[in-house]
Protein backbone atom coordinates (compact mmCIF):
# COMPACT_ATOMS: atom_id res chain seq x y z
CA UNK A 1 0.00 0.00 0.00
CA UNK A 2 1.59 3.43 -0.74
CA UNK A 3 1.97 6.27 1.55
CA UNK A 4 -0.86 8.20 -0.39
CA UNK A 5 -3.57 5.13 0.27
CA UNK A 6 -2.80 6.35 4.13
CA UNK A 7 -4.18 9.54 3.35
CA UNK A 8 -7.72 9.03 3.95
CA UNK A 9 -8.84 12.53 1.59
CA UNK A 10 -5.97 12.24 -0.98
CA UNK A 11 -7.32 11.30 -4.43
CA UNK A 12 -6.40 7.91 -5.07
CA UNK A 13 -3.08 8.01 -6.80
CA UNK A 14 -2.64 6.35 -10.23
CA UNK A 15 0.12 3.13 -10.32
CA UNK A 16 -0.94 2.50 -6.10
CA UNK A 17 -2.65 -0.76 -5.34
CA UNK A 18 -6.28 0.42 -4.82
CA UNK A 19 -5.97 1.96 -8.24
CA UNK A 20 -4.44 -1.17 -9.69
CA UNK A 21 -7.61 -2.87 -7.90
CA UNK A 22 -9.98 -0.20 -8.80
CA UNK A 23 -8.72 -0.55 -12.66
CA UNK A 24 -9.34 -4.41 -12.36
CA UNK A 25 -12.92 -3.02 -13.08
CA UNK A 26 -13.60 -4.03 -16.45
CA UNK A 27 -16.85 -3.35 -18.29
CA UNK A 28 -18.42 -4.65 -20.93
CA UNK A 29 -19.32 -3.00 -24.31
CA UNK A 30 -22.19 -1.94 -25.42
CA UNK A 31 -24.19 -4.44 -27.77
CA UNK A 32 -23.38 -3.96 -31.57
CA UNK A 33 -26.76 -3.15 -32.62
CA UNK A 34 -27.55 -0.49 -29.40
CA UNK A 35 -27.09 2.36 -31.82
CA UNK A 36 -30.05 0.77 -33.85
CA UNK A 37 -32.60 -0.12 -31.29
CA UNK A 38 -31.95 3.27 -29.74
CA UNK A 39 -32.94 4.82 -32.98
CA UNK A 40 -36.28 2.33 -33.45
CA UNK A 41 -37.25 3.62 -29.47
CA UNK A 42 -36.62 7.27 -30.62
CA UNK A 43 -38.58 7.11 -33.49
CA UNK A 44 -41.68 5.11 -31.45
CA UNK A 45 -41.25 7.72 -28.63
CA UNK A 46 -44.39 9.76 -28.84
CA UNK A 47 -43.71 13.62 -29.43
CA UNK A 48 -42.74 15.33 -26.61
CA UNK A 49 -45.44 17.40 -24.35
CA UNK A 50 -44.99 21.55 -25.73
CA UNK A 51 -43.22 22.95 -23.28
CA UNK A 52 -44.45 25.27 -20.64
CA UNK A 53 -43.96 28.99 -20.94
CA UNK A 54 -43.53 30.10 -17.91
CA UNK A 55 -41.11 32.93 -18.38
CA UNK A 56 -41.60 35.45 -21.23
CA UNK A 57 -44.20 33.87 -22.80
CA UNK A 58 -47.17 36.35 -22.90
CA UNK A 59 -49.62 33.57 -22.59
CA UNK A 60 -48.94 32.26 -19.94
CA UNK A 61 -48.14 35.36 -18.25
CA UNK A 62 -51.22 36.73 -19.86
CA UNK A 63 -53.42 33.58 -18.12
CA UNK A 64 -51.56 33.89 -15.17
CA UNK A 65 -52.75 37.85 -14.86
CA UNK A 66 -56.49 37.24 -15.85
CA UNK A 67 -56.23 34.66 -13.37
CA UNK A 68 -55.37 36.75 -10.59
CA UNK A 69 -57.79 39.57 -11.39
CA UNK A 70 -60.20 36.40 -11.79
CA UNK A 71 -59.60 35.76 -8.43
CA UNK A 72 -59.07 38.98 -6.99
CA UNK A 73 -62.71 40.13 -8.80
CA UNK A 74 -64.49 37.11 -6.96
CA UNK A 75 -62.56 38.36 -3.95
CA UNK A 76 -63.94 41.21 -3.76
CA UNK A 77 -67.63 40.33 -4.29
CA UNK A 78 -67.23 38.06 -1.26
CA UNK A 79 -66.02 40.85 0.51
CA UNK A 80 -67.99 43.17 -0.42
CA UNK A 81 -71.27 40.88 0.14
CA UNK A 82 -69.93 40.62 3.54
CA UNK A 83 -69.53 44.28 4.06
CA UNK A 84 -73.05 44.42 2.71
CA UNK A 85 -74.24 43.01 5.96
CA UNK A 86 -71.55 43.38 8.82
CA UNK A 87 -71.33 46.99 7.72
CA UNK A 88 -74.12 47.85 7.49
CA UNK A 89 -74.69 46.37 11.34
CA UNK A 90 -71.94 48.50 12.29
CA UNK A 91 -73.39 51.76 10.71
CA UNK A 92 -76.92 50.18 12.27
CA UNK A 93 -75.05 50.24 15.41
CA UNK A 94 -75.44 47.31 17.50
CA UNK A 95 -73.00 47.32 20.02
CA UNK A 96 -73.64 50.50 21.36
CA UNK A 97 -75.89 51.98 23.51
CA UNK A 98 -77.69 54.90 20.77
CA UNK A 99 -77.76 54.84 17.59
CA UNK A 100 -76.26 58.35 17.85
CA UNK A 101 -73.45 56.87 19.68
CA UNK A 102 -72.73 54.14 17.39
CA UNK A 103 -72.56 56.53 14.65
CA UNK A 104 -69.92 59.13 16.36
CA UNK A 105 -67.63 55.61 17.41
CA UNK A 106 -67.83 54.35 13.99
CA UNK A 107 -67.13 57.73 11.81
CA UNK A 108 -64.73 58.71 14.62
CA UNK A 109 -66.70 62.32 15.03
CA UNK A 110 -65.94 63.64 18.26
CA UNK A 111 -69.22 63.96 19.55
CA UNK A 112 -69.24 65.37 23.42
CA UNK A 113 -72.05 63.53 25.29
CA UNK A 114 -74.58 66.37 26.76
CA UNK A 115 -73.67 67.07 30.02
CA UNK A 116 -76.19 66.02 32.35
CA UNK A 117 -77.50 69.43 33.52
CA UNK A 118 -81.22 68.45 33.40
CA UNK A 119 -82.87 67.93 36.67
CA UNK A 120 -83.66 64.94 38.33
CA UNK A 121 -86.04 62.93 36.69
CA UNK A 122 -87.86 62.77 39.83
CA UNK A 123 -88.37 66.13 40.59
CA UNK A 124 -88.82 67.74 37.23
CA UNK A 125 -92.93 67.52 36.47
CA UNK A 126 -93.60 65.10 32.94
CA UNK A 127 -93.90 67.39 30.03
CA UNK A 128 -96.11 65.07 28.56
CA UNK A 129 -99.47 65.72 30.57
CA UNK A 130 -100.89 62.58 29.55
CA UNK A 131 -98.54 60.60 31.91
CA UNK A 132 -99.49 62.99 34.59
CA UNK A 133 -103.04 62.63 34.06
CA UNK A 134 -102.76 58.76 34.33
CA UNK A 135 -100.16 59.35 37.67
CA UNK A 136 -102.21 61.15 40.02
CA UNK A 137 -98.94 60.88 42.92
CA UNK A 138 -97.51 64.47 42.95
CA UNK A 139 -93.64 64.07 43.71
CA UNK A 140 -92.44 67.02 45.76
CA UNK A 141 -89.20 67.87 46.73
CA UNK A 142 -87.28 65.00 47.86
CA UNK A 143 -88.60 61.07 47.00
CA UNK A 144 -89.29 59.84 50.40
CA UNK A 145 -91.94 57.36 49.72
CA UNK A 146 -92.52 54.12 47.87
CA UNK A 147 -95.41 55.99 45.78
CA UNK A 148 -93.44 59.17 44.71
CA UNK A 149 -90.83 56.37 43.88
CA UNK A 150 -92.70 54.37 42.13
CA UNK A 151 -94.16 57.21 40.28
CA UNK A 152 -90.86 58.28 39.29
CA UNK A 153 -89.76 55.08 38.22
CA UNK A 154 -93.00 54.81 35.69
CA UNK A 155 -92.08 58.11 34.31
CA UNK A 156 -88.39 56.91 33.35
CA UNK A 157 -90.30 53.86 32.18
CA UNK A 158 -92.02 55.64 29.54
CA UNK A 159 -89.12 57.68 28.61
CA UNK A 160 -87.38 54.92 27.52
CA UNK A 161 -90.20 52.68 25.95
CA UNK A 162 -90.56 55.66 24.08
CA UNK A 163 -86.46 56.30 23.39
CA UNK A 164 -86.06 52.56 22.49
CA UNK A 165 -89.05 53.17 20.21
CA UNK A 166 -87.47 56.06 18.70
CA UNK A 167 -84.32 54.20 18.47
CA UNK A 168 -86.29 51.45 16.62
CA UNK A 169 -87.42 54.06 14.09
CA UNK A 170 -83.82 55.82 13.64
CA UNK A 171 -82.51 52.32 13.04
CA UNK A 172 -85.34 52.16 10.22
CA UNK A 173 -84.37 54.99 8.92
CA UNK A 174 -80.35 53.90 9.15
CA UNK A 175 -80.85 50.93 7.04
CA UNK A 176 -83.02 52.68 4.53
CA UNK A 177 -80.42 55.36 4.39
CA UNK A 178 -77.60 52.75 3.96
CA UNK A 179 -79.57 50.77 1.22
CA UNK A 180 -79.81 54.20 -0.74
CA UNK A 181 -76.25 55.22 -0.37
CA UNK A 182 -75.07 51.56 -1.59
CA UNK A 183 -77.40 51.81 -4.57
CA UNK A 184 -76.02 55.53 -5.51
CA UNK A 185 -72.45 54.16 -4.81
CA UNK A 186 -72.86 51.20 -7.10
CA UNK A 187 -72.24 48.75 -3.98
CA UNK A 188 -73.79 45.49 -3.51
CA UNK A 189 -77.28 46.36 -1.60
CA UNK A 190 -78.55 43.07 0.68
CA UNK A 191 -81.10 40.85 -1.24
CA UNK A 192 -84.60 40.91 1.22
CA UNK A 193 -83.42 37.80 2.77
CA UNK A 194 -80.44 38.93 3.69
CA UNK A 195 -81.93 41.91 5.19
CA UNK A 196 -83.94 39.79 6.95
CA UNK A 197 -81.08 38.20 8.61
CA UNK A 198 -79.93 41.03 9.82
CA UNK A 199 -82.52 42.64 11.31
CA UNK A 200 -82.96 39.61 13.43
CA UNK A 201 -79.98 39.86 14.07
CA UNK A 202 -80.17 43.30 15.31
CA UNK A 203 -83.44 42.47 17.12
CA UNK A 204 -81.79 39.68 19.03
CA UNK A 205 -78.63 41.78 19.65
CA UNK A 206 -81.01 44.52 21.11
CA UNK A 207 -83.38 42.00 23.25
CA UNK A 208 -80.60 40.57 24.53
CA UNK A 209 -79.16 44.31 25.53
CA UNK A 210 -82.42 45.65 26.73
CA UNK A 211 -82.35 42.32 28.66
CA UNK A 212 -79.07 43.11 30.82
CA UNK A 213 -80.14 46.67 30.96
CA UNK A 214 -83.27 45.85 32.48
CA UNK A 215 -81.36 43.36 35.29
CA UNK A 216 -78.99 46.44 35.65
CA UNK A 217 -81.72 48.92 36.38
CA UNK A 218 -83.72 46.81 38.83
CA UNK A 219 -80.65 46.22 40.47
CA UNK A 220 -80.36 49.33 41.72
CA UNK A 221 -83.89 50.38 41.47
CA UNK A 222 -83.78 47.78 44.11
CA UNK A 223 -81.26 49.18 46.19
CA UNK A 224 -83.34 52.81 45.77
CA UNK A 225 -86.37 51.32 47.32
CA UNK A 226 -84.60 49.73 50.30
CA UNK A 227 -83.19 53.14 50.98
CA UNK A 228 -86.56 54.59 51.15
CA UNK A 229 -87.84 51.85 52.79
CA UNK A 230 -85.12 52.92 55.52
CA UNK A 231 -86.33 56.50 55.82
CA UNK A 232 -83.87 57.98 53.56
CA UNK A 233 -85.29 60.66 51.22
CA UNK A 234 -83.50 60.51 47.72
CA UNK A 235 -82.31 63.87 46.47
CA UNK A 236 -82.15 64.28 42.40
CA UNK A 237 -78.21 64.04 43.05
CA UNK A 238 -78.66 59.98 44.57
CA UNK A 239 -80.05 59.55 40.97
CA UNK A 240 -77.68 62.31 38.86
CA UNK A 241 -74.86 61.11 40.32
CA UNK A 242 -74.63 57.19 39.30
CA UNK A 243 -76.19 58.87 35.97
CA UNK A 244 -73.08 61.07 35.48
CA UNK A 245 -70.91 58.34 36.72
CA UNK A 246 -72.29 56.21 33.66
CA UNK A 247 -71.73 59.27 31.40
CA UNK A 248 -68.59 59.16 32.35
CA UNK A 249 -68.07 55.46 31.63
CA UNK A 250 -69.67 56.02 28.43
CA UNK A 251 -67.51 58.25 27.23
CA UNK A 252 -64.40 56.42 27.84
CA UNK A 253 -66.01 53.52 26.33
CA UNK A 254 -66.27 55.40 23.52
CA UNK A 255 -62.95 56.66 23.33
CA UNK A 256 -61.93 52.91 23.84
CA UNK A 257 -63.60 51.67 20.65
CA UNK A 258 -62.32 54.51 18.76
CA UNK A 259 -58.80 53.63 19.94
CA UNK A 260 -59.94 50.15 19.14
CA UNK A 261 -60.56 50.48 15.13
CA UNK A 262 -57.25 52.53 14.61
CA UNK A 263 -53.92 50.68 13.56
CA UNK A 264 -51.52 51.12 16.51
CA UNK A 265 -49.89 53.75 14.68
CA UNK A 266 -53.34 55.75 14.84
CA UNK A 267 -53.67 54.61 18.18
CA UNK A 268 -49.93 55.81 19.27
CA UNK A 269 -50.92 59.47 17.77
CA UNK A 270 -54.30 59.39 19.66
CA UNK A 271 -53.50 59.23 22.98
CA UNK A 272 -50.28 61.48 22.14
CA UNK A 273 -52.91 63.61 21.54
CA UNK A 274 -54.89 63.65 24.55
CA UNK A 275 -54.43 65.50 26.95
CA UNK A 276 -52.41 64.55 30.22
CA UNK A 277 -55.01 64.26 31.99
CA UNK A 278 -57.06 62.63 29.83
CA UNK A 279 -54.76 60.55 28.57
CA UNK A 280 -53.65 59.33 32.34
CA UNK A 281 -57.48 59.00 33.13
CA UNK A 282 -57.83 56.88 29.99
CA UNK A 283 -54.54 54.70 30.89
CA UNK A 284 -55.68 54.21 34.75
CA UNK A 285 -59.59 52.87 33.39
CA UNK A 286 -57.63 50.48 31.05
CA UNK A 287 -55.51 49.18 33.85
CA UNK A 288 -57.99 48.81 35.99
CA UNK A 289 -60.13 47.24 33.11
CA UNK A 290 -57.36 44.97 32.58
CA UNK A 291 -57.38 44.00 36.81
CA UNK A 292 -60.43 43.35 36.79
CA UNK A 293 -60.22 41.02 33.62
CA UNK A 294 -57.27 39.46 35.33
CA UNK A 295 -59.60 38.68 38.41
CA UNK A 296 -62.33 37.43 36.32
CA UNK A 297 -60.49 35.22 34.75
CA UNK A 298 -60.31 37.07 31.31
CA UNK A 299 -57.58 36.81 28.71
CA UNK A 300 -56.09 40.38 28.88
CA UNK A 301 -55.98 42.35 25.50
CA UNK A 302 -53.31 41.57 23.03
CA UNK A 303 -52.23 44.58 21.92
CA UNK A 304 -49.95 46.35 24.72
CA UNK A 305 -51.13 49.19 26.86
CA UNK A 306 -54.00 50.43 24.66
CA UNK A 307 -57.65 50.07 25.77
CA UNK A 308 -59.27 47.19 24.40
CA UNK A 309 -62.39 47.65 23.28
CA UNK A 310 -65.11 46.67 26.04
CA UNK A 311 -66.69 43.70 26.06
CA UNK A 312 -69.73 42.91 23.90
CA UNK A 313 -72.01 42.16 26.39
CA UNK A 314 -71.82 44.98 28.37
CA UNK A 315 -74.86 46.03 29.48
CA UNK A 316 -76.26 49.55 28.22
CA UNK A 317 -75.49 52.25 29.94
CA UNK A 318 -77.62 53.53 31.83
CA UNK A 319 -78.51 55.69 35.04
CA UNK A 320 -79.92 54.01 37.94
CA UNK A 321 -83.43 55.25 36.81
CA UNK A 322 -83.10 53.78 33.66
CA UNK A 323 -82.48 56.81 31.28
CA UNK A 324 -79.51 56.74 29.37
CA UNK A 325 -76.93 59.42 30.31
CA UNK A 326 -77.69 61.80 27.30
CA UNK A 327 -81.34 61.68 27.54
CA UNK A 328 -83.36 63.94 30.22
CA UNK A 329 -86.16 63.06 31.26
CA UNK A 330 -89.32 64.70 30.14
CA UNK B 1 -7.98 8.53 -21.10
CA UNK B 2 -9.71 7.09 -18.86
CA UNK B 3 -8.48 5.01 -15.82
CA UNK B 4 -9.41 1.75 -18.26
CA UNK B 5 -7.33 4.01 -21.22
CA UNK B 6 -10.63 4.22 -23.17
CA UNK B 7 -10.81 7.82 -24.91
CA UNK B 8 -12.29 10.36 -22.56
CA UNK B 9 -16.02 11.13 -22.82
CA UNK B 10 -14.74 14.99 -23.35
CA UNK B 11 -15.66 15.29 -26.75
CA UNK B 12 -14.99 18.87 -28.62
CA UNK B 13 -18.45 20.57 -27.25
CA UNK B 14 -18.28 23.42 -29.61
CA UNK B 15 -20.86 21.78 -32.04
CA UNK B 16 -23.16 20.44 -29.10
CA UNK B 17 -25.35 23.17 -29.78
CA UNK B 18 -25.80 22.46 -33.56
CA UNK B 19 -26.18 18.23 -32.70
CA UNK B 20 -28.98 19.22 -29.90
CA UNK B 21 -30.51 21.45 -32.95
CA UNK B 22 -30.43 18.08 -35.07
CA UNK B 23 -31.93 16.61 -32.44
CA UNK B 24 -34.63 19.40 -32.30
CA UNK B 25 -35.54 18.90 -35.83
CA UNK B 26 -35.60 14.74 -35.44
CA UNK B 27 -32.96 14.27 -37.26
CA UNK B 28 -31.48 10.59 -36.24
CA UNK B 29 -28.39 10.84 -38.13
CA UNK B 30 -27.81 13.15 -34.93
CA UNK B 31 -29.03 11.04 -32.52
CA UNK B 32 -26.44 7.91 -34.21
CA UNK B 33 -24.15 11.10 -33.55
CA UNK B 34 -24.87 11.46 -30.41
CA UNK B 35 -24.45 7.82 -29.19
CA UNK B 36 -21.51 7.22 -31.31
CA UNK B 37 -20.02 10.33 -29.40
CA UNK B 38 -20.96 9.48 -25.90
CA UNK B 39 -22.69 6.36 -25.28
CA UNK B 40 -19.31 4.52 -24.26
CA UNK B 41 -18.77 6.85 -21.20
CA UNK B 42 -22.08 6.94 -20.15
CA UNK B 43 -22.17 2.88 -20.07
CA UNK B 44 -18.81 3.08 -18.50
CA UNK B 45 -20.39 5.30 -15.73
CA UNK B 46 -24.06 3.08 -16.00
CA UNK B 47 -22.16 -0.40 -15.14
CA UNK B 48 -19.85 0.35 -12.99
CA UNK B 49 -22.40 1.99 -11.14
CA UNK B 50 -25.15 -1.16 -11.08
CA UNK B 51 -22.94 -3.66 -11.63
CA UNK B 52 -25.06 -5.18 -14.54
CA UNK B 53 -24.40 -4.74 -18.05
CA UNK B 54 -28.13 -5.52 -19.24
CA UNK B 55 -28.91 -2.39 -16.71
CA UNK B 56 -26.33 -0.29 -17.67
CA UNK B 57 -27.38 -0.70 -21.55
CA UNK B 58 -30.93 0.39 -20.54
CA UNK B 59 -30.17 3.35 -18.46
CA UNK B 60 -27.45 4.67 -21.50
CA UNK B 61 -30.79 4.01 -24.17
CA UNK B 62 -33.21 5.84 -21.39
CA UNK B 63 -30.60 8.47 -21.09
CA UNK B 64 -29.99 9.17 -25.20
CA UNK B 65 -33.76 8.79 -25.69
CA UNK B 66 -34.47 11.62 -23.03
CA UNK B 67 -32.11 13.69 -24.85
CA UNK B 68 -33.96 13.22 -27.54
CA UNK B 69 -37.03 13.90 -26.22
CA UNK B 70 -35.46 17.53 -24.17
CA UNK B 71 -33.75 18.31 -27.45
CA UNK B 72 -36.40 21.40 -28.51
CA UNK B 73 -36.33 22.45 -25.26
CA UNK B 74 -32.08 22.34 -25.28
CA UNK B 75 -31.92 23.89 -28.41
CA UNK B 76 -34.07 26.48 -27.13
CA UNK B 77 -32.41 27.46 -24.84
CA UNK B 78 -28.78 27.04 -26.39
CA UNK B 79 -28.84 28.23 -29.31
CA UNK B 80 -25.88 26.86 -31.89
CA UNK B 81 -24.19 30.11 -32.67
CA UNK B 82 -24.27 31.92 -29.51
CA UNK B 83 -22.54 32.07 -26.11
CA UNK B 84 -25.53 30.07 -24.79
CA UNK B 85 -24.97 27.20 -27.26
CA UNK B 86 -21.43 27.50 -26.13
CA UNK B 87 -22.19 26.56 -22.92
CA UNK B 88 -23.75 23.50 -23.82
CA UNK B 89 -21.81 20.15 -22.53
CA UNK B 90 -23.70 17.45 -23.64
CA UNK B 91 -21.28 15.30 -21.97
CA UNK B 92 -22.30 16.89 -18.61
CA UNK B 93 -25.68 16.62 -19.18
CA UNK B 94 -26.26 13.03 -19.87
CA UNK B 95 -24.05 12.44 -17.46
CA UNK B 96 -26.26 13.97 -14.95
CA UNK B 97 -29.15 11.88 -16.32
CA UNK B 98 -27.04 8.61 -16.12
CA UNK B 99 -26.19 9.19 -12.48
CA UNK B 100 -29.64 9.63 -11.29
CA UNK B 101 -30.87 7.04 -13.62
CA UNK B 102 -28.51 4.66 -11.38
CA UNK B 103 -28.95 5.97 -8.20
CA UNK B 104 -32.75 5.74 -9.14
CA UNK B 105 -32.77 1.69 -10.17
CA UNK B 106 -30.22 1.21 -7.37
CA UNK B 107 -32.72 2.37 -4.98
CA UNK B 108 -35.03 0.64 -6.02
CA UNK B 109 -33.89 -2.30 -6.81
CA UNK B 110 -32.58 -1.96 -2.79
CA UNK B 111 -36.67 -1.42 -2.13
CA UNK B 112 -37.51 -4.28 -4.01
CA UNK B 113 -34.84 -7.20 -2.65
CA UNK B 114 -33.32 -5.60 0.33
CA UNK B 115 -29.95 -5.69 -0.61
CA UNK B 116 -27.69 -3.23 -0.94
CA UNK B 117 -26.33 -4.35 -3.83
CA UNK B 118 -28.19 -5.94 -6.79
CA UNK B 119 -25.81 -9.00 -7.71
CA UNK B 120 -27.37 -10.60 -11.15
CA UNK B 121 -24.50 -11.36 -13.09
CA UNK B 122 -25.44 -14.67 -13.20
CA UNK B 123 -28.59 -13.52 -15.06
CA UNK B 124 -26.66 -11.03 -17.63
CA UNK B 125 -26.63 -12.09 -21.27
CA UNK B 126 -22.49 -11.67 -20.71
CA UNK B 127 -22.28 -13.98 -18.09
CA UNK B 128 -19.91 -16.56 -19.61
CA UNK B 129 -17.33 -13.53 -19.49
CA UNK B 130 -18.16 -11.91 -16.06
CA UNK B 131 -17.93 -15.06 -15.15
CA UNK B 132 -14.06 -15.13 -16.54
CA UNK B 133 -13.75 -12.24 -15.14
CA UNK B 134 -14.87 -12.52 -12.00
CA UNK B 135 -11.43 -13.68 -10.42
CA UNK B 136 -9.70 -10.67 -11.90
CA UNK B 137 -12.56 -8.20 -11.14
CA UNK B 138 -13.94 -9.23 -8.19
CA UNK B 139 -12.07 -7.36 -6.38
CA UNK B 140 -13.22 -4.09 -7.85
CA UNK B 141 -16.09 -4.91 -8.25
CA UNK B 142 -16.65 -5.43 -4.20
CA UNK B 143 -14.73 -2.50 -3.24
CA UNK B 144 -16.59 -0.15 -5.71
CA UNK B 145 -19.76 -1.98 -5.54
CA UNK B 146 -19.98 -2.06 -1.37
CA UNK B 147 -20.16 1.86 -1.78
CA UNK B 148 -23.26 3.47 -1.03
CA UNK B 149 -24.73 4.53 -4.14
CA UNK B 150 -23.56 8.29 -4.35
CA UNK B 151 -20.55 7.74 -2.80
CA UNK B 152 -20.44 5.15 -5.86
CA UNK B 153 -20.95 8.05 -8.33
CA UNK B 154 -18.58 10.18 -6.32
CA UNK B 155 -16.06 7.52 -7.33
CA UNK B 156 -16.94 6.64 -10.35
CA UNK B 157 -17.36 10.24 -12.23
CA UNK B 158 -14.03 11.40 -10.59
CA UNK B 159 -11.72 8.50 -10.81
CA UNK B 160 -12.78 6.48 -13.59
CA UNK B 161 -14.49 9.02 -15.70
CA UNK B 162 -12.06 11.48 -14.22
CA UNK B 163 -14.03 14.57 -14.01
CA UNK B 164 -13.11 17.61 -12.55
CA UNK B 165 -14.69 17.61 -8.83
CA UNK B 166 -16.87 20.77 -10.08
CA UNK B 167 -18.60 18.57 -13.18
CA UNK B 168 -19.13 15.54 -11.10
CA UNK B 169 -20.69 17.77 -8.64
CA UNK B 170 -22.56 19.39 -11.40
CA UNK B 171 -23.73 15.65 -12.59
CA UNK B 172 -24.49 14.72 -8.94
CA UNK B 173 -26.89 18.12 -9.06
CA UNK B 174 -24.67 18.95 -5.84
CA UNK B 175 -22.61 21.95 -4.41
CA UNK B 176 -18.91 21.67 -4.85
CA UNK B 177 -18.53 21.92 -1.03
CA UNK B 178 -20.82 19.35 -0.50
CA UNK B 179 -19.64 17.31 -3.21
CA UNK B 180 -15.98 17.13 -1.80
CA UNK B 181 -17.38 16.07 1.60
CA UNK B 182 -18.74 13.08 -0.22
CA UNK B 183 -15.95 11.88 -2.03
CA UNK B 184 -14.01 12.22 0.90
CA UNK B 185 -15.81 9.79 2.33
CA UNK B 186 -16.05 7.91 -0.55
CA UNK B 187 -12.46 7.19 -0.63
CA UNK B 188 -11.98 6.68 3.08
CA UNK B 189 -14.67 4.11 2.79
CA UNK B 190 -12.76 2.42 -0.54
CA UNK B 191 -9.89 2.72 1.21
CA UNK B 192 -10.85 0.94 4.87
CA UNK B 193 -12.71 -1.64 2.70
CA UNK B 194 -9.28 -2.27 0.41
CA UNK B 195 -7.54 -2.42 3.58
CA UNK B 196 -10.04 -4.79 5.26
CA UNK B 197 -9.60 -7.01 2.15
CA UNK B 198 -5.96 -7.27 2.43
CA UNK B 199 -6.13 -8.24 6.12
CA UNK B 200 -8.78 -10.82 5.08
CA UNK B 201 -6.35 -12.32 1.88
Amino acid sequence: MSVNENDQDAPIARGSQLARALDDFAVPELPAGFADKVLVAAQARPAPLPELRRSGGGGARGWRLGRRIAIGAVGFGALATAAAATGLLERVGVPVPTPEKVWASITGKERVPPVVAAPAPAIKPPADPAPAALAPVRIEGAIDTPEELAEAFRRIDEVRQGRMEARRQLLDERIEREKERRRAAGLPVPTPEEEARLRQRIEEERTRREGLASQRIEARREELRERIESGEALTGEDIIRPLREDVRALERRERFERLRQMTPEQRREALRRLPPEQRRELMEAWRQRQQQRLRDGVPAAVDGPVPEAPPQDMPEVVSPSGIAPDESPR
Amino acid sequence: MTASGEPSPAAPAADDAALVARLAARDAVALREVIARYAGPLNRVAFRMTGDAHEAEDIVQEACLRLWDHAPRLAARHPAGTPAGGALRLSGWLARVVTNLAIDRLRQARRVSGEEVPERADEAPLADAMIEADQRDGTARALVLALPERQRAAIVLTYYEELPNAEAAAAMDMNIKAFESLLHRARAGLRQAFAAQGDAR
